[in-house]
Formats: structure tokens, sequence, C-alpha cells
């Protein structure tokens, strides 16, 4: 098995652009939409919503007898369209056993309060009317988390440049940088299609996915760098096409081997593991595969025809006699 | 052979220690993993107050924000509720009493002034006080309860001290003579300076307060609950008619960041807002403990795939990378009691990551100690090349990650903090376990006669991978 990927460079580039042009189509379409009004579907960590307690009325005979089970509760809030609400069961003042239920949601009207609050009272038991409570509620992800997570992530990415700028060459440090975009705006993308399609909200788990996403992609595309630089160092003189399709088809086994030890994790907890956790599996799936696809198709191959088009001396490593050459 | 021996012996120990580590010292759980407390604080209007607006509410949530922070308690949530409420959720259920001690008081803001003759006390008190913060933070992260307690105290002390240099005018300019407090750029616009504005009533004690001090060294203590927050000095070109117009400039070296807290704070602590815990519960995970088990159970399961995985594709390195995978894991569970790291979702994430990267790496030293079998070359050297060459591949990928980690780790807040702590020791944990544990066990592994064949290393040794040569090593 041997692939040439730079002699069709630019299929990869179409279905890439594809991809990601779909979500940004999606990610306008979404914002122009007055119920969402954000590129992505955001859940109540971000925007706040309304909060619903209720306890069960221990007077009454045979009421509290079981305990409440917190998969029904989730069973029942999915019947209502609200299976992305964030559910705890709460112990009440006097027992201090656990016959309470918090839900926090999107912003819900009367009607709706009252048809949730029937449905779980008919699988839960009934609830003390007095004990209720309903209150709308900010967010927990402050914009100030937010904000700081987006300047620590710019950092972090001038770091990296840096770093493989001095280790490398500055052409590659972009093209892995490009490659990291690629795969977050692929994955938020498709997030932002799920939105629209299935109603999938992004929560502050969805962060952290983005930057697990970040860590891997660098990460993945370094090594077919380092393969890239090595047979440069050994071949300064062959075409620099013909270095990258090496270079990549030496680390390929590689490349699939991790790429799918760790998707052999993450389908497991996808398919098998529990409700909350499935869009934050889902996200790292997309991202990982995007991440292996794009140091694979994307970064090499930029990297292939840049140095073509620009006629640099393919040397691979920094060497103070290209570097004037190397900036112009 | 005398090298190897003494790694293996130092892997052995390392892997003991690390045992009785996790033994010992049990891994908080986050809220969202394990549910802990809930306080409901019912923020109350003020007498002669109509109703609470957004502003005071959130006023009010800086001042329980940075209460909670002074608990060390991290990763709580915290948000509004309704337009008079906060909601807090504490992980862990670690006395809500002092929860409740510590979020029932009210922001209370007070001018006073500096007693004659303290300047030196208050300058030691004040380089005590530095010291004790700064170690309140390096406590934060820790499960030193002992040490958390007694810092605590000493700040608690220290405050008293503080406290008693200074005395209250008559009658005491506090917050209830305040009307604005907002951070805005000096004028050489490097740093931030605290404006404040006080009513006319507060803007006549403020005159009076500062006349008094003018020229004399003494400072303007301005105390949020009793603690010292800024203690700016007076210039002697005030004598005579004190500092009029009712504002007033905090200065201090102010981040923005700083200055708008204070500034928030000083908004807060200018309401004497009564706010009162209107209850205590405890609640169970956000996730839901259902949730994590399948959870656990599917990602145990996922991995226990990877280790066949390894063995049927690596053949006998494949073993022994699993063996340096399951101490990895130890270690750096072990590493994660150590440091105290309060374990949530994210931090797993990063966890797990840090796992695949582990993987990664002995796959690359493996793909690579193929090569060079296929290319003829003995096992021994093979081998040898095979960790020789993967490492720079390794070590780059390795530093990225690092890089990032740093940055997420000094700038970001709350949940990105706790993923780039844990992917951050993983990968360094990772780069040991990958060098050292994976070649010390492959370099056992051919000394020993019965497992020095080729094929144990690399299936079909001729028609396979990535290489197109066919000649057979041996």
């Amino acid at each position: 098995m041997k692939l040439s990927i730079n002699k069709s460079r630019s299929l990869w580039w179409t279905i890439s652009c594809a991809v990601i042009l779909a979500g940004i189509i999606s990610m306008v379409i979404s914002w122009q939409n007055p119920n969402i009004r954000a590129p992505l579907r955001p859940s109540l960590d971000f925007i706040g919503g309304t909060r619903l307690q209720f306890e069960r009325d221990c007077s009454q005979p045979k009421n509290c007898e079981q305990p409440i089970d917190i998969n029904v509760v989730r069973e029942v809030a999915k019947e209502q369209g609200l299976g992305d609400s964030s559910i705890q069961i709460v112990a009440d003042q006097e027992t201090r056993k656990e016959n309470g239920i918090l839900i926090r949601t999107k912003n819900l009207n009367r009607d709706q309060r009252t048809q949730l609050q029937n449905a779980l009272s008919a699988k839960v038991g009934t609830f003390d009317q007095q004990k209720n409570q309903i209150d709308t509620v900010g967010p927990t992800l402050g914009r100030e988390l937010f904000t700081s997570g987006i300047i620590a992530l710019v950092v972090s990415f001038a770091g990296i440049i840096v770093y493989l700028a001095f280790r490398f060459q500055l052409d590659y440090a972009v093209f892995a940088i490009i490659a990291l975009f690629h795969d977050v705006l692929i994955t938020v993308g498709i997030f932002s299609i799920l939105g629209l399609v299935l109603g999938t909200e992004v929560d502050s788990l969805f962060i952290v996915a983005l930057l697990t996403i970040t860590g891997f992609s660098v990460n993945d595309t370094v090594v077919i760098y380092d393969r890239i630089r090595e047979t440069l160092k050994t071949n300064p003189n062959r075409p620099i096409a013909e270095i990258v399709d090496d270079a990549v088809n030496q680390t390929l086994s590689r490349s699939i081997n991790t790429t799918l030890t760790t998707l052999l994790t993450l389908f497991a907890i996808f398919l098998f593991g529990g409700e909350t956790l499935k869009n934050f599996a889902l996200a790292l799936i997309i991202g990982f595969i995007a991440g292996a696809y794009s140091s694979i198709f994307i970064a090499s191959t930029l990297l292939a025809l840049w140095r073509e088009r620009t006629g640099k001396p393919n040397l691979g490593t920094n060497s103070e006699a290209f570097d004037a050459s190397a900036d112009s | 052979m005398q090298r190897q021996q003494s790694l293996l012996a130092l892997i052995l120990v390392l892997v003991i220690a690390a045992i009785a580590v996790i033994a010992t010292i049990p891994i908080p759980l986050g809220l969202d993993l394990r549910g802990g407390s809930q306080l409901t604080i019912q923020v109350k209007p003020a007498p002669g107050m109509k109703e609470i607006t957004e502003r005071e509410l959130e006023g009010v949530q800086k001042v329980v924000e940075g209460r909670i922070n002074g608990l060390g308690v991290s990763e709580p949530v915290i948000q509004t509720v309704g337009a008079d409420k906060i909601l807090v959720q504490l992980p862990g259920v670690n006395d809500p009493e002092q929860a409740e001690r510590v979020l029932g008081g009210t922001a209370q803001l007070e001018f006073r002034k500096q007693k004659p003759g303290t300047e030196t006390q208050l300058f030691a008190f004040q380089s005590s006080r530095a010291e004790l913060k700064a170690k309140q933070q390096e406590l934060r992260n820790s499960t030193d309860k002992a040490a958390i307690n007694k810092n605590q105290e000493e700040l608690q002390k220290n405050n008293q001290a503080i406290l008693e240099l200074f005395e209250s005018t008559d009658p005491p300019l506090n917050g209830k003579y305040l009307q604005d407090a907002y951070g805005e750029p000096t004028q050489q616009g490097n740093n931030w300076n605290v404006a404040i504005r006080f009513e006319q009533k507060g803007g006549e004690l403020f005159a009076d307060l500062t006349k008094n001090l003018a020229g004399t060294g003494r400072s303007i203590g301005i105390f949020l609950d009793n603690e010292l927050i800024s203690a700016p000095v007076v210039g002697p070109e005030f004598a005579a008619t004190g500092i009029t117009g009712g504002a007033a400039v905090i200065t201090g070296r102010f981040t923005p960041q700083q200055a708008n807290d204070l500034g928030v704070q000083l908004r807060g602590g200018a309401l004497p807002v009564p706010v009162e815990i209107a209850e205590i519960r405890t609640v169970g995970a956000t996730l839901g403990k259902d949730s994590i088990i399948s959870s656990i159970y599917a990602g145990s399961g996922g991995l226990l795939l990877v280790l066949i995985f390894m063995i049927l594709y690596y053949r006998l390195p494949g073993l022994i990378a699993n063996i340096a995978l399951i101490i990895y894991a130890i270690l750096t569970w072990a590493c994660f009691a150590l440091l105290g790291v309060t374990l949530t979702l994210p931090g797993i994430a990063g966890f797990i990551l840090s796992i695949g990267m582990a993987v990664d790496a002995n796959v690359l030293i493996f793909e690579r100690t193929r090569e060079e079998l296929q290319a003829g070359k003995s096992l021994y050297r093979s081998v040898e090349s095979g960790f020789y060459r993967a490492f720079s591949s390794i070590l780059d990928g390795n530093v990225t990650t690092v890089i990032a980690c740093a940055a997420l780790f000094w700038l970001g807040a709350g949940l990105v903090k706790g993923f780039a702590l844990t992917l951050a020791l993983g990968v360094a944990v990772s780069m040991f376990t990958a060098i050292t544990c994976s070649r010390t066990f492959m370099f056992l592994a051919i000394s020993i006669p019965a497992l020095r064949k080729p094929e144990y290393y690399c299936p079909n040794l001729s028609a396979s991978g990535a290489s197109n040569k066919t000649e057979v090593a041996q």
C-alpha cells in the first residue's frame, strides 16, 4: 500500500474545504436563527435558563419508599424534549434523604413547567407543592472564563509556533497551526450542523473537547514533520513532493494505529457510556479523525506546495545560510 | 546489564511507592463526579432600598466568589438565581457550617484612619500578610487541611492586628456613603486606578479624614469586611482643606482586571446589602453517578481493547508497551494524589489524552524498530536505533503539548486549568515511561536468548509494513 498524497492534493483540500464551508454556512444560519443567535446552540452553561426544584411530599404514605432513580428523571426530561438539562438529585432539608430533584434547563413557560412536573410526579411520587422552587438562573460559565480561555489558547498557539519555528522552520510551524484550525473548525462546524438538525447544544465539556483536540492535532502533525525533516536531511536534492509522500507513507501505520487506539476508547464511551458524556465523546471522535486527516493530507501537502512555489532550498533544518531567503 | 538492573530496581521502587501513595492519599472528586453541598444565598435590599438590581447582584456574586476562593475550594459552581439569589455548589461536603459563616456576612466597606505612630508596625504586618496570601494561593490546590486551616488562622490574626492600628472616623465612613467605584487607566496609561465617588455627606466626611491625615505619612485604611484591601497615603498638599469634591482615587499599580474587580467589590461592599443563607443541602453529581459509572466501564473496555490490539499487532514489544502503560497509569495517578488534584471530567479528559500520547510514543518506537529490522539490521541494533530515532518525534510532540498546557494553566480558569494540569503531568510521566520503562524491558527481553527471535518483534518480516525491502534479517 503506497499513497501518493501529493498527486491528488486538490482533492484532499476540496474535501476539507467542503466540510468547513458547510460548517460555516451552518454557523451563519444558526446566528440568524432567532432562537439560537449564536454560531453554535449554546447550553445553559453559557446563557442560563430555568431552575426547577421539586421535593417529594413524605407525609403521604408510601410516597418516599423508593429512592429517586435519576435515570427515570432523565427519561422523563428527554420525553419532554429537555434531554440536555443538568439534573441532580438533592437531599431534602428535614430528613437528609435524597427526596428532591434539581433540574437546570432552558427557559420554560408555565405550561411546559406544569407538564414536566406532572410527568415527573407520575413516575417518582407526589411532590410537596409548598417546597417547589422555580427560578431563572444565570450562566455558570461566565464571559470571564471564556475570554481567559481564548487568550490562553492564542498564547499557546504563539508558543507552539515559536517552538516549531525553532526546531523546524517557520513555514512548518504556520502549517501546523493551519492544520490545528482546520481540525477545530471541522469539529465546531459539524456541531453547528448538529445543533441545527438535532438541537445538539454545546456546553463546558465541548470547550474541554476542543482543547483536547488542539493538543492531539499538533502532536500528530509534528510526528510527520519530524519524518519529513529527517528524509530531507539525508536526501536534500529529491523533489519535495516525493519526500513528503515517503514521510507520510513511512508514518502511516503509526498514524492509523494511534488514531485507532484512541478512537477505540472514545467509541466505547460514545456507544455504551453515560448520556451526559455522549456529546463530549462525539466531539473528540470528530476532532481526532479530522486531526489524523489533516496531518496526513493537509499539513504535509500544503508544505510541499509551499516549498515548490517558493522554490526554497530543500533544507529541513534551520541553517543560517538559508534563513535570509526563508523570510523573503 | 548493570545499568539495566539498576533501572529495573528504580522502576520497581517507583511503582511500589506510587501504589503506597494511591492507597494512602485519596483523590478528591469534583462536583461533576461526586456532588457536594449547595447553598442558596438570599440577597436582601438594605433598609431604604426598593429592590436589588442586576448590578448589586453582580457585586454580591463577586464577593461570594472571592470568599469561596478564600475557602480554597476548587471549581465551585456559582450562578445567580432569579433576581435576588445566588446559588453556590461546593464540591465535596466540606463543613457547610464554615461556608455559611464565611458567606453569611455582609460585604462592608469602611475607610478608617491610621493611629499615630504605627507606621513601622503596619509595614511589618503588611509584608507578612503578603507572604500569607501567597501561601494561601499555593495551598489552594492542596488537600492538606491542617495547613490550610493554620494559614487561615494566621491570616485572621494578621487581619486583627492590622485592624487594631486603625480607628474609625466619627461617624464611620462606610459603604453607606459611597455612590460609585470603577476601574480606570492612569494618565500614563500603564497602570490602573480605582476611582471612587462619595455622595455629599460622604464627601464631607472624606474631606475631614484626608485633612487629618495629609502629610503625616499615616494612611487611610480601606477595609472590606474588616480586611485591609488598600492603604493609600494622602499627600501634604491636601493639609488645608482635605480632598474635596467627594471623589478619590485608589492607586496601587493595579492591573485592569484587579481595578475592575476592586470596583465591583467596592460597589458590592458599598451597599451593605444583607445576605443570608436561605438553605444548605447536599446535591448529587452534575453528570450523574450512573452516567459516570457506565462511562468508566465503557472506557475500561476500550482500554482493554487497546491493550489486546497492541499485543496482536506488535507481539512482544506490544506486551512490553502494555506493562509500561500500566506502570504509566499508576505513576500518573500517584502524581495526581501527591499534588492534590481535584479530579473533574476535564481532568480525566486530560488524563485519557495523555494515555493516548503514551501509546503513541510506544507505537512510534516499535514502528521504527520494525523498519530497521526490515532493513536487515540485527535485532539489538534495530531496538537501539528504534528508540534513538523515534526520540525526536516524541520530544517535539510532547514539548508542544506542554507549551500549550503551560499557557492554558497560567491564563485559563476553572475547568481549563484542571485539564491543562492533568495533561501536562501525564505527558511528563509518559516521557519517562516510554523512554525508560519500555526501553529497559525491551533490552531485558533481548538479553534472554529464548526471546531473541526477530519474528517476536515483527511478524512475517518479508512482507509487511511500509518498506519495500524484502531481505530477511538474521
